[in-house]
């Protein structure tokens, strides 16, 4: 009996936390509406994440960086097509992504650029001064985009607390301790 | 009658009849911000061209709304954000209004005037002026720290002829230094704040305060009157300048200015000699809304025209007229030429809103050194002359579509031991059937002479 019991504690220990959501809304206000706020959980102390193998896709349609705001985490390789049926271009202006510059590409092309650190990269077009894109390269796997109600749903948490915090292009920053406990609202307001 | 006399009462009679005819600017706010804003004209004004706190504080933030970081209206981009990373290795990124912002404004007066003649015949007449005038604006911003604001004037003149000005064409840089709102500077042809500030006199708009901006020094014994091409050597009510003005701590709003000087005629558009003119302006806000649209700790009505609030300042020009001769001549029909030497300019500015009703006016004084030469240019007289002049008016939102004003102006002439000081009164009375088309009533009389009197109807509408 001693011995089934032992077997069920370590068996308890060794599964992951209950996995539980985070969920809410952010609130941009000066801002035409709520979309491409970043939320994410914080580094976690004592836990890395390894990227993943799978590229992230993005994508030049319309003249416009597809979507506006693309979070991965740190290490991620993000692979940028050309859809459009004129050359573009791109590089980001920040040291954090290493300044890199892929050149001029036509249609249907891709070029791939691997963001190993943690950034808020600003992606622009030499050929298209007016377009703009944000690859935000993120410590965990843990995050979302808001959609233009402000609304966003972050899966698949560990119960536990953390610090979450909340990244927009224009707009400051703003964190909050969070305790993750099955589905967990935090909501969040951004300015100026 | 003696030909002194005689003189002051023609001069007094020439004065009503300008006090009659003068008009004011047109207001700085158009329906090309509504579509940019995607708002109501009411969201800025108490009833157009009127401003209410907010537009007050929209203006003085270079016509951006105040804590606005993104127009209503997506911007066609000239430069994304990050571009500024790079500057000066890429241009400086900005953006431009989708589309061109323009707005029109056409303002329509049956305009009745009763007036005493040379002779002392009474005279009526009623014209329809249809248009009187006709105002195409331009306005918005280039990026986060450029804003322009253009306006081009059609108006149709007594004798049928008709007239194209420039009246506004601006461009404003915006919170270049320092913290938010508290510098910033404007360049081209516009309204010194000296005046603009004083825009709460829009209600009416076709009974300007011709006694505070179109005092004519030039005359005998200091000038009489009021110029009759509406320019005078007053506080300009236009200038082409450089000004710098801002908001500090939400309540403080100041401005520095130097422009073009008097030029070859009081209402002239280049400048007559070297020199320019300056003047500065300095005001601080009680209660309300702050000057950069703050509502910290402040509870406001629900209805945006209302506040309770009180703010004061004080206002000084300094003119420089050497070299611009005005000919005059004197009764024996000897002809000579007057100079604006130097002439100062001071003043006290307040306004007092309480709820439905805002009370303002400025009481302002004079100084000229006028020099005197002969028509073979010799000097043969340098004088000294003091005037002074005050207006003060009451505005009142009877219900949100129907406003009413009532001013009182006077101004006491260097002469006026010859001349009695010129007094007006004004009533107004405003209907808004929409937001943007207002009908007008407009009641001006010369308290000197009952029979000077004007009574314009007035329809106006902009979009």
């Amino acid at each position: 009996m001693k011995s089934l019991t032992l077997i069920a504690v370590l068996a308890l220990a060794t599964m992951p936390a209950i996995a539980g959501d985070i969920h809410g809304k952010v609130a941009a206000h000066g801002v035409r509406n709520s979309a491409d706020a970043v939320v994410y959980v914080d580094r976690i102390a004592g836990k890395t994440f390894p990227p993943p193998t799978e590229h992230a896709k993005y994508d030049q349609k319309n003249m416009q960086f597809v979507p506006r705001v693309l979070p991965v985490l740190a290490g991620t390789t993000v692979d940028f097509l050309n859809s459009d049926a004129l050359l573009h271009n791109v590089f980001s202006p920040d040291a954090c992504a290493e300044r890199f510059n892929l050149g001029t590409w036509p249609q249907g092309q891709t070029k791939s650029f691997t963001f190993k650190k943690e950034c808020f990269a600003s992606l622009l077009c030499r050929v298209h001064p007016e377009m703009e894109g944000f690859v935000a390269a993120l410590p965990t796997p843990y995050f979302a985009v808001t959609s233009a109600d402000g609304s966003y749903h972050i899966k698949d948490v560990p119960d536990g607390s953390y610090t979450v915090k909340v990244w927009h292009p224009t707009l400051k920053a703003a964190e909050k301790k969070v305790t993750v406990a099955g589905a967990t609202e935090a909501n969040f307001e951004i300015a100026k | 009658m003696s030909p002194v006399g005689r003189r002051a009462r023609l001069l007094s009679i020439l004065t009503g009849l300008v006090l009659l005819t003068l008009v004011v600017p047109s207001a700085n706010a158009i329906p090309a911000f509504a579509r940019i804003h995607k708002t109501s004209c009411q969201t800025c004004h108490v009833g157009f061209p009127k401003l209410n706190p907010f537009g007050e504080a929209f203006r003085l933030n270079g016509y951006r709304m105040p804590g606005e970081t993104q127009t209503e209206e997506k911007a066609q981009s000239l430069g994304a954000e990050a571009y500024k990373k790079i500057w000066p290795r890429a241009i400086y990124p900005s953006d431009i209004p989708a589309y061109v912002p323009l707005a029109v404004n056409v303002k329509m007066v049956s305009a009745y005037a009763s007036s005493i003649d040379e002779e002392g015949h009474h005279a009526t007449k009623n014209d329809f002026q249809f248009p009187q005038e006709v105002n195409l604006f331009g306005g918005g911003t280039f990026g986060e720290h450029m804003g322009f604001f253009s306006e081009l004037t059609y108006g149709e003149n007594p004798d049928g002829s008709g007239g194209t000005e420039i009246e506004h064409a601006q461009l404003h840089f915006n919170s270049l230094f320092g913290k938010g709102h508290l510098i910033n500077f404007k360049i081209g042809k516009f309204a010194p704040d000296l005046e603009a500030g004083f825009q709460e006199m829009w209600l009416s708009t076709n009974n300007g305060i011709d006694t505070m901006f179109s005092f004519n020094p030039i005359g005998l014994h200091g000038g009489t009157g009021l110029a009759e091409d509406g320019g005078g050597i007053s506080i300009p009510a236009m200038v082409k300048g450089i000004e710098a003005y801002g908001v500090g701590a939400h309540r403080f709003f100041y401005t520095v200015g130097i422009s073009n000087g008097l030029g070859p005629s009081p209402g002239g558009n280049v400048d007559g000699n070297a020199s320019k003119d300056v003047w500065a302006r300095a005001d601080y806000k009680f209660g309300g809304m702050g000057l950069d649209g703050d509502t910290t700790g402040v509870t406001l009505p629900p209805e945006n025209w209302r506040e309770r609030s009180f703010r004061i300042g004080i206002l000084g020009y300094h003119g420089n007229g050497k070299g611009s001769d005005f000919p005059l001549e004197d009764e024996n029909g000897v002809t000579f030429n007057v100079q604006d030497r130097t002439f100062n300019r001071a003043g006290v500015y307040a306004s007092w809103y309480f709820d439905d009703l805002n009370v303002f006016g400025v009481a302002m004084s004079g100084r000229d050194q006028l020099d005197t030469f002969a028509a073979d240019g010799a000097l043969t007289e340098t004088a000294r002359h003091r005037y002074s002049a005050f207006f003060i008016q009451g505005d009142y939102v009877i219900l949100p579509p129907l406003q009413a004003s009532l001013r009182y102006e006077n101004v006491k002439p260097p002469s006026a031991a010859e001349v009695k000081s010129i007094r007006a009164l004004n009533v107004g009375l405003s209907y808004f059937f929409y937001a943007n088309v207002k009908g007008m009533l407009e009641y001006r009389r010369d308290l000197r002479e009952s029979k000077n009197y004007t009574l314009d109807t007035v329809l106006r509408f902009a979009f």
